[in-house]
């Protein structure tokens, strides 16, 4: 019996020949990333010193950390919180990146996303890094360990294998498949695994897309979600790489505790409806539906093919009035590169307001709703109070769908403006 | 130290499947950080008599895929700082489960349980058996046995303990 690329990986990191699910393993990272936020990163830092006497980090280069909530800061609180952050970089010589685009974007792009490589962080959307075959879990808050410990303690996951196939029809996009596959496989369908992506389908997938689908992998109940690594991905991760390492693949015949296949080609875009990831339904029953608000961004959405097709939409229309729709590119690097095709300029004259990169909008932070008020949303969640009041609503959509809805004030089918 | 045994009532049985323990004290509370108050305003959705009912060792018990969501700490705080000593359930969400066990807060998958109990019922969950006992009715299920990992942190008392901890041999 094969390996999948999981087993491969973390056999690698703990310093064994081979390992199988079920086998416990002390695994060393081959980068530690996190954002700075109350109660987790300051939080480490002190217990560092305080708890276990460590000044500083032994090899700084295995540490990342990103400035991206509360950017920018709206107290003196949060500035406090970037000034210790900052400090802490500086002392431990680990590099910072502020201000650059959400963290698990920008991690790829700066070349953390390692084909190979294992990587931990406190927030599970990491595992978007899984699009390059880097192995990449959220572990909340015992990602203190990996601060004051070489190793994290594993126990190596099971894998569930998802083939996609045929290709996705206009104004259907990758975050309609992510929601899909929640609702024919079930929010509980691959608890403590390994969401594996392949099939002939990826073919029809963009780079962007698959990032969108791995770092939601947390709502089908996975741990992580991965992709053996291969042409345009690879290449794009090789050119960018912090360091080498041999990419791995799963083998034909490694063992899965379940593999599905997926026909995309029939897909229609899908609402999710709150209050819960789960609630993934037919865009058809929710056509029409008032909406006040609309948010293109986050770490799952709001790179180039999602600033595109809301262009299009959007391109010689108008927000309804009274429509707040907020576009925020996911990195600096996408900003830039959807300035220079002229997707902002299309975005301001359609009467959007457009912000740089933060994930401020994804939690209410900014933006923020009032009891009563409905949202289109291509951020990562919708339980309540998310973006806001316990009263206010998040419909999960794609990006085209927000598009449309902020063009009527009320949910749209994308596919009219395409 | 050894883990103990949990044997107490059960003290609510949460028969929602993917449940959203944010529930517990509800999302407008979820940013309270003074106990009593979290502690005031836990299950007053459920059963308004709660907190004069439940008593030092009792458990909870879930349905599948508990604590699915977007799972913050104070719920689980004031269940603690009510009496509850732990949360036995159909099966877990990751998220949800590291977090708590992180927290020095036993956990236990057990298929069945929801079957097993019902309100108020003696229990006991037994760790090395591997095993949950309902002292009311006189059975029993198998429980999913815990990583080696987990059980040292809820020996320790929770990640921080843990770690101060020699690093075990795997």
């Amino acid at each position: 019996m094969g390996h999948t690329i999981a087993e491969k990986i973390l056999a690698r990191v703990s310093g064994r020949e081979s390992v199988k699910a079920g086998d416990e393993v002390m695994a060393k990272p081959d980068y530690v990333i996190a954002y700075d936020f109350p109660g987790y990163t300051d939080v480490y830092f002190e217990q560092m010193k305080t708890e276990f006497g460590i000044d500083r980090v032994a090899e700084p280069d295995r540490f990342a950390i990103f400035i991206d909530h509360m950017v920018p800061a709206a107290s003196p609180k949060e500035e406090e919180l970037h000034i210790g952050t900052r400090a802490w970089c500086a002392e431990n010589g680990v590099a910072l990146y502020e201000r650059r685009g959400i963290g698990h974007q920008v991690a790829t792009e700066v070349g953390y996303a390692v084909p190979g490589a294992f990587v931990v962080h406190f927030d599970g959307h990491v595992s978007q890094m899984g699009t390059f075959g880097t192995l990449a879990m959220g572990i909340r808050r015992n990602l203190l360990e990996a601060f004051v410990r070489e190793r994290v303690s594993l126990k190596v996951p099971q894998t569930v294998r998802v083939n996609l196939e045929g290709t996705l029809p206009k104004g259907v996009m990758a975050r309609d498949v992510f929601h899909h596959l929640v609702r024919i496989m079930g929010p509980a369908s691959c608890r403590f695994q390994v969401l594996e992506i392949g099939g002939s389908g990826l073919a029809g997938i963009s780079t962007e897309g698959l990032q969108v689908i791995t770092g939601l992998a947390m709502f089908t109940g996975a741990l992580t979600a991965i992709v053996n690594p291969e042409g345009e991905r690879l290449a794009y991760a090789l050119a960018r790489a912090k360091k080498t390492l041999v990419p791995v693949s799963s083998d034909p015949d490694a063992d899965y505790s379940k593999v599905w296949t997926i026909d995309v080609s029939a897909l229609e875009p899908v609402v999710v409806v709150p209050p819960t990831p789960a609630g993934t339904r037919d865009l058809s029953e929710f056509v029409g539906l008032e909406v006040q608000a609309g948010y293109l961004g986050s770490c799952a959405s709001g790179r180039l093919e999602d600033l595109r097709i809301a262009a299009e939409v959007l391109k010689g229309r108008t927000v309804k009035p009274g429509f707040q729709l907020n576009v925020v590119p996911t990195s600096q690097e996408i900003m830039a590169a959807a300035g220079r095709e002229g997707l902002l300029s299309i975005f301001a004259e359609a009467g959007a307001f457009v912000s740089s990169p933060s994930c401020d909008y994804c939690f209410g932070r900014i933006a923020t709703m009032t009891a009563g008020q409905r949202a289109v949303s291509t951020g990562t969640l919708n339980v309540r109070g998310r973006m806001g009041h316990p009263d206010s609503e998040i419909y999960l959509c794609n990006a085209a769908t927000v598009a449309a809805s902020a063009i009527e004030g009320m949910i749209a089918d994308p596919r009219k403006y395409l | 130290m050894a883990l103990r045994n949990l044997r107490g009532r059960v003290a609510f049985v949460f028969t929602e499947v993917d449940f959203d323990v944010d529930q517990i004290v509800g999302v407008k509370n979820i940013k309270i950080t003074d106990i009593e108050e979290l502690a005031a305003a836990a299950m007053r959705a459920y059963d308004p008599d709660f907190r004069a009912s439940v008593r030092p060792g009792d458990i909870l018990v879930g349905a599948g895929n508990f604590g699915y969501g977007h799972p913050h700490y104070p719920p689980m705080r004031a269940m603690r700082h009510l009496g509850i000593a732990g949360v036995v359930a159909e099966s877990f969400s990751p998220g949800y489960w590291r977090g708590e066990i992180s927290m020095g807060f036993p956990q236990a998958s057990c298929p069945g349980i929801l079957g097993l109990v019902e309100r108020w019922d003696e229990i006991e969950v037994d760790w090395d058996a591997a095993e949950v006992r309902n002292l009311t009715r006189g059975r029993s299920l198998p429980f999913e046995p815990l990583a080696l990992a987990d059980r040292e942190m809820l020996d320790a008392g929770g990640l921080l303990p843990y770690l101060k901890r020699p690093v075990a041999g795997h």
